[in-house]
């Protein structure tokens, strides 16, 4: 029973503008169909659920804040995003903007005026009408240096903060200091606030603090589909249904269908299957492959499905340390630098690591291997003429041969100096597929003659080592992972950029293809037209796989689970996975709440 | 009076010492909260930066302690940078169901343990004897974290919940009807923690016991024709008192400690998944706080120790 | 009981493990790290007798496993080629106790086949060897830190409870101050400063022993509560008024009584530091791979897919509490001679 994903219908159509005036005349009041006081909804495809029923699922870790300033971790984010709503949504099934608050758009032919036209008639869980006000109020604290939102680097473009200006009640125009692609994917996820409970806190400077996890249910609102019912420390959080949301099903339902969500805070993973196992939960989201294979057998007797969404956005890579030392430091590091710093060395390593073990062993057979940093999961960016990365022991030997490395009697291998190749890869202890995969590529390895050491080190004190101190010689590092748009790679691939975890340090400039990488991922990003910009990633795409700066391994898939109970679930690889359609799932034959 | 007076001034001097002690170690280890954040390529240096200073993480050692021990005077505790909120109201809720849940374990352990050392120590080499040195040993080689989640499978098995603190969906039942929903939920992490303790209190209160039968006064006893129901109960328990009080002064003391990763594995709503977070995010002012509350329950259960052994032990009382 | 009387046959057994554990090489059929990726987490291999068409053989032989097609680590027997078992075949080289070369094993069969006496694991590596290899680590690491946490303990605990005053209450206060910091951070801090080269089971040896040592104020305070007793006793009081030296009493009158909680305090200890590794590797202080060792091993349980259908994993656990019993014998056998005497 596949519906068709998501949103597809699109409402208003993309205006391409010269100049305001121009814009005003396409927007008259007649587009709307609805009496004034009915607000503008939003219709939505799918299938049509029942009304009620309470959805109870489990989060592995607890929310920490609903402020959405300065909410950072997944959990908070997920929760939030349940709450609040934003002026363009990206749907997370099919990677596509689509309209939110903002009913339609227009851009302006230089691509650095955005005019966007708000739903009339909407207002706040809490019943307060929401109109532009709100959205400058909203922009004004996302951008306020002092409350430190972490999305406040995403609104500044061509280095200045984008400006925001109210033109009418229902008009709100945002000026960009240069041309920026996709730039409608930045209004995802800035959650609209409501500027009558939250300006006082802004004013005296403690907007940073407010909406605490001990928030009063009536101090808080928004614009999502579900609102703030009850906050148990350390148990859960329940919310409630927004009657006041803007979308709609075919037959004029108003959405959402559930009456309550009850997210489970703080359940380890184990935990959480044995929960779901029971029937305890309704919904498993995100979990490992092992735990996923436990639900996953003897299907058809049990009251759950399971989904693989096939392969996410985030993958893990082995990096060397690249960086330029501090001269003295470190000699023996620097020493094996000589090595790192050899394309051909890395090409070795990467044709030596048997990814196929890794996805088969540590994530059993749930994951794809990757020689860049793009995963079929990204549907509108990967590259399928990258081929799969395919082991071959002779080759890196080729290659090592070539580079001038040797062995010696016993096998082991040495270079141009005949100095024995050993090295440690630094590994995270905590995650039982990161220790897997530096025990498999320890044992890889081996047959090429090289000795490694492992190191587990706790989580800061990997960070530390790889973001700060550049103590190490190879690490295995998962960098969190963020849209599917190119834009949210620039600071991993730019050579000067702060997630470009290999080389954060450097003394010259950077080599000849990394430049032609940044020259690219910069002219991409002010780049409007799709096939150019895909043409330049893919390019992009191209010189990561020939010159491996770092050795990406693999991207886990993303599985989850759902009862038969819940109706439109449909799982997507982008945050937050299960919960992102939660306005249209519902509880099948249930009228109204019943305690299980 | 003057030795309470003074023991007061001990267990004042001895919670700065924890306190200083705790924020050295932490900053000791490398990499901090907001550090951590660079694993997200979203976050720009300019917030990290901004964030460490806004919080005084790039300020001075004594500089931090100060704004703790200030706020600790408050009642506040700190300030937790994952919950971006005081510490207090984080910590208080969830030490209550901590004291529950640990309180219910100690309460259980101890009475497994005494009448089981007792009788081992009375029947050497029989099969309660036996029995109890396989439990110990049994209990010791599996590690809690791998017990718990025995437990857990087990209690899916048998109906009972899985882990948490309430069931999900009984929101607005009456007081009778959620403390018996609490005391389900209660049964398994508690069998748990009493079953990480058990194999100390046994042991000792076993050792204790038989060299309490050891001692002349013992077979003096015996050799009077005093049964030996009424030796063991009337003369020997006394004896062998004083190391069982100790232990349980000790007990009190690892109650916080204990229950931290069988909190996390039953999702028990108490410090100790907060805590076990907190130590690996570096969430530097729950974490001093933890300890101070862990270093609260020691003193404690020494002074309650203290007192059991005063009353106990005339010998002591005489010094 | 008579055995339980006589401290001779548990140090036989002791010695015994111990013994067997140094010569792991010899008893192991394989070294710790060879990985099998294509039977990760397989049963016990059979050892058969009797081939399928019901022929008797005198020599055992094995099959090897074969996935079942289209499922997770689910194995049968390939019965197309058997594998005689063979005795003190000829295999990888290792040392014996780290000394002497050697390449005969006690059992194994033609390379090509394999034999698992307690399965494998995630990696296909064979259960049986990394027990006998593992108890090398754990085995000693357990004595060493327990070793550590009882004599410091011991030693305090005496001094505190004896002299009493001032001496208890700053060794008192200064056990609770270590039984309430977090310790942690700086085993964290000490793994940090270690070399990247250093060898992962010298870096846990390491980390233990600091453990260890941090180990004394629970045996210092029960140790402290016996001799706080034990002094005001009649034949102590008696012993100084004859003006016997605080040694000669303390030797004499107050260690026999302290030797007991001690004692208890180190079988509780052995075991709990063995365990301790599956908490300590959560932050990246437990014996690194491929290294094995009783406490990485049992770490792999936490993984609900193990701890459900892979019951041979839990071998280092049943190994650990047999050791712990021949350990239980022979310290009450020990200290019965100790009162004996």
């Amino acid at each position: 029973m596949r519906w068709e994903p998501g949103l597809a219908v699109c409402f208003g159509a993309i205006f391409f503008a010269g100049d305001l005036p121009c814009l005003k005349a396409v927007c008259p009041g007649s587009h709307q169909s609805s009496t004034s006081d009915e607000p503008d909804y939003l219709e939505v495809t799918g299938q049509t659920g029942e009304r009620g029923g309470t959805l109870i699922l489990s989060e592995r870790s607890e929310a920490k804040t609903f402020n959405p300033l300065i909410a950072i971790d997944g959990t908070s984010r997920e929760t939030i995003a349940l709450m609040m709503a934003d002026l363009i949504h990206i749907n997370r099934y099919t990677q596509q903007s689509e309209p939110a608050l903002a009913k339609s758009w227009a851009i302006s032919q230089d691509g650095r005026r955005y005019t966007l036209h708000l739903r009339r008639g909407l207002r706040f869980s809490d019943g307060h009408p929401f109109d532009a006000d709100d959205v400058v109020f909203t922009f004004r604290a996302y951008l306020d240096q002092r409350i430190h939102a972490p999305q406040r680097d995403f609104l500044i473009v061509g280095g200045r903060p984008i400006s925001v200006q109210k033109l009418d009640a229902y008009t709100v125009l945002f000026n960009l200091a240069e041309p920026y692609a996709a730039a409608e994917r930045l209004f995802d996820s800035i959650a609209i606030l409501p500027r009558h409970l939250l300006e006082a806190a802004y004013e005296d400077g403690t907007l940073g603090s407010a909406w605490g996890l001990n928030v009063a249910p009536d101090q808080i609102a928004g614009l999502g589909p579900f609102r703030l019912k009850q906050y148990v420390p350390g148990q859960k959080i329940v919310l409630e249904r927004n009657p006041f949301f803007w979308k709609r099903d075919g037959k004029r339902n108003v959405l959402p269908y559930l009456h309550e969500i009850v997210c489970l805070s703080d359940i380890s993973s184990e935990a959480e299957t044995i929960r779901f196992e029971a029937g305890e939960t309704d919904i498993v989201s995100r979990i490992g492959a092992e735990n996923f294979a436990i639900l996953n057998k003897d299907e058809g007797r049990r009251r759950f499905r399971m989904y693989d969404a096939g392969p996410g956005l985030e993958y893990t890579f082995l990096a060397f340390n690249l960086n330029d030392l501090v001269q003295g430091r470190e000699p023996s590091i620097t020493e094996k630098q000589k090595w790192f710093r050899q394309t051909a060395f890395r090409q070795a390593i990467s044709n030596t690591i048997d990814r196929g073990a890794i996805v088969r062993l540590a994530y059993a057979g749930r994951a794809y291997p990757l020689l860049v940093p793009v995963s079929p999961g990204n549907r509108l960016w990967f590259d399928p003429a990258i081929p799969r990365p395919l082991r071959s022991v002779e080759r890196a030997k080729r290659l090592l041969r070539e580079a001038g490395f040797s062995w010696s009697a016993d096998g082991s291998l040495n270079d141009v100096r005949g100095r024995r190749v050993e090295f440690s890869i630094m590994h995270n202890a905590r995650r039982a597929q990161h220790v897997q995969m530096a025990t498999i590529i320890q044992q890889d390895l081996k047959d090429i003659g090289i000795k490694v050491n492992l190191i587990p080190l706790d989580f800061a004190t990997l960070v530390d080592r790889v973001f700060n101190s550049f103590v190490y010689e190879a690490a295995i590092v998962t960098l969190a992972d963020g849209d599917s748009d190119p834009n949210s790679q620039m600071s991993i691939l730019l050579s000067h950029g702060a997630a470009h975890a290999w080389k954060l340090r450097s003394n010259s400039s950077p080599d000849e293809w990394q430049q032609e990488i940044d020259r690219l991922m910069e002219a991409q990003m002010t780049t409007i037209d799709h096939s150019i910009r895909k043409q330049m990633f893919d390019r992009v795409q191209q010189l990561v796989w020939q010159h491996e700066p770092v050795i990406f391994l693999v991207s886990p898939d993303i599985l989850a689970g759902a009862s038969d109970r819940v109706g439109n679930f449909q799982p997507a690889v982008l945050s937050s996975y299960t919960l992102w359609n939660a306005d249209q799932l519902f509880i099948r034959g249930e009228q109204s709440v019943a305690p299980r | 009076m003057k030795s309470i007076g003074l023991r007061a001034l001990h267990s004042l001097l001895l919670l700065v010492g924890a306190s200083v002690l705790s924020i050295l170690l932490v900053r000791l280890a490398p990499g901090d909260y907001f550090e951590s954040m660079r694993i997200n390529p979203q976050i720009s240096n300019r917030t990290i930066a901004a964030l460490r200073s806004q919080y005084g993480l790039d300020k001075p050692l004594p500089v931090l302690y100060w704004h703790w021990a200030q706020s600790a005077l408050k009642g506040e505790g700190g300030f937790s940078f994952a919950y971006n909120s005081a510490a207090g109201p984080i910590l208080w809720p969830r030490a209550q169901n901590t004291l529950l849940l640990a309180g219910c374990a100690t309460l259980l352990a101890w009475m497994i343990a005494l009448p089981a050392g007792v009788l081992a120590a009375a029947r050497r080499g029989s099969w309660a004897d036996l029995l109890a040195s396989g439990t110990i040993a049994l209990l010791l080689a599996i590690p809690e974290l791998v017990l718990g989640l025995v437990l857990l499978l087990f209690a899916v098995h048998t109906g009972f919940p899985a882990g948490g603190m309430i069931s999900a969906a009984r929101a607005e039942a009456g007081f009778w009807d959620k403390s018996r929903d609490v005391i389900r939920h209660l049964f398994m992490p508690a069998v748990c923690l009493a079953a990480g303790l058990l194999p100390l209190l046994l042991s000792h209160v076993r050792a204790a016991m038989e060299e309490a039968l050891r001692s002349p006064f013992i077979l003096a006893a015996r050799g009077f024709g005093i049964s030996f129901r009424r030796v063991l109960l009337r003369h020997a328990l006394p004896a062998a008192l004083n190391p069982i009080i100790s232990l349980f002064g000790l007990s009190v003391g690892l109650l916080m400690s204990s229950s931290l990763l069988v909190e996390a594995i039953f999702g028990w709503p108490g410090l100790g998944k907060l805590m076990l977070q907190a130590i690996a995010d570096r969430d530097l002012f729950l974490v001093i706080d933890s300890t101070m509350l862990g270093t609260g329950f020691l003193i404690a259960g020494n002074f309650v120790a203290d007192i059991l052994l005063y009353l106990c032990d005339p010998r002591i009382r005489a010094d | 009981m008579a055995f339980v009387q006589s401290p001779k046959l548990p140090l036989v057994a002791l010695a015994t493990v111990y013994g067997i554990v140094t010569m792991a090489g010899f008893f192991a059929p394989y070294d710790y790290e060879r990985q099998n990726r294509h039977t990760a987490l397989a049963p016990p291999t059979r050892i058969h007798f009797v081939e399928p068409n019901s022929r008797f053989r005198l020599r055992p032989f094995v099959y090897r496993w074969k996935l079942r097609p289209g499922t997770l680590h689910q194995y049968e027997e390939d019965h197309s080629i058997a594998f005689p078992l063979r005795f003190f075949a000829s295999g990888r080289p290792y040392k014996i106790a780290a000394l002497i070369p050697s390449w005969i094993h006690l059992f194994g069969t033609r390379p090509e086949g394999n034999v698992f006496l307690l399965g494998t694991d995630e990696y296909g590596r064979d259960v049986f060897s990394r027990l006998l290899y593992g108890g090398r680590i754990s085995l000693f690491a357990g004595l060493l830190a327990a070793g550590i946490s009882v004599s410091l303990g011991l030693a305090a605990g005496v001094f505190a409870g004896y002299y009493g005053s001032w001496i208890d209450e700053t060794i008192m206060r200064a056990a609770e101050l270590f039984l309430a910091v977090p310790w942690l951070y700086l085993l964290l801090a000490v793994r940090a400063f270690l070399p990247l080269r250093m060898d992962p089971a010298g870096v846990f040896l390491l980390l233990i022993a600091i453990a260890g040592t941090i180990g004394w104020a629970r045996p210092a305070r029960l140790v402290r509560g016996v001799v706080l007793s034990a002094r005001n006793r009649e034949y102590v009081l008696a012993a100084k008024s004859f003006g016997a030296s605080d040694f000669y009493i303390l030797r004499t009158h107050i260690l026999p009584q302290a030797y007991s909680v001690a004692m208890t305090q180190a079988r509780l200890y052995i075991p709990q530091y063995i365990t301790a590794e599956v908490v300590l590797s959560f932050f990246g202080l437990g014996v690194g791979e491929p290294v094995p060792s009783w406490g990485n091993m049992l770490d792999s349980l936490q993984s609900l897919f193990v701890l459900e259908s892979c019951w041979w994993m839990y071998a280092p656990a049943a190994l650990l509490v047999i050791v712990l019993l021949i350990f239980e014998w022979f310290f009450r056998a020990e200290s019965s001679r100790f009162q004996a005497r």
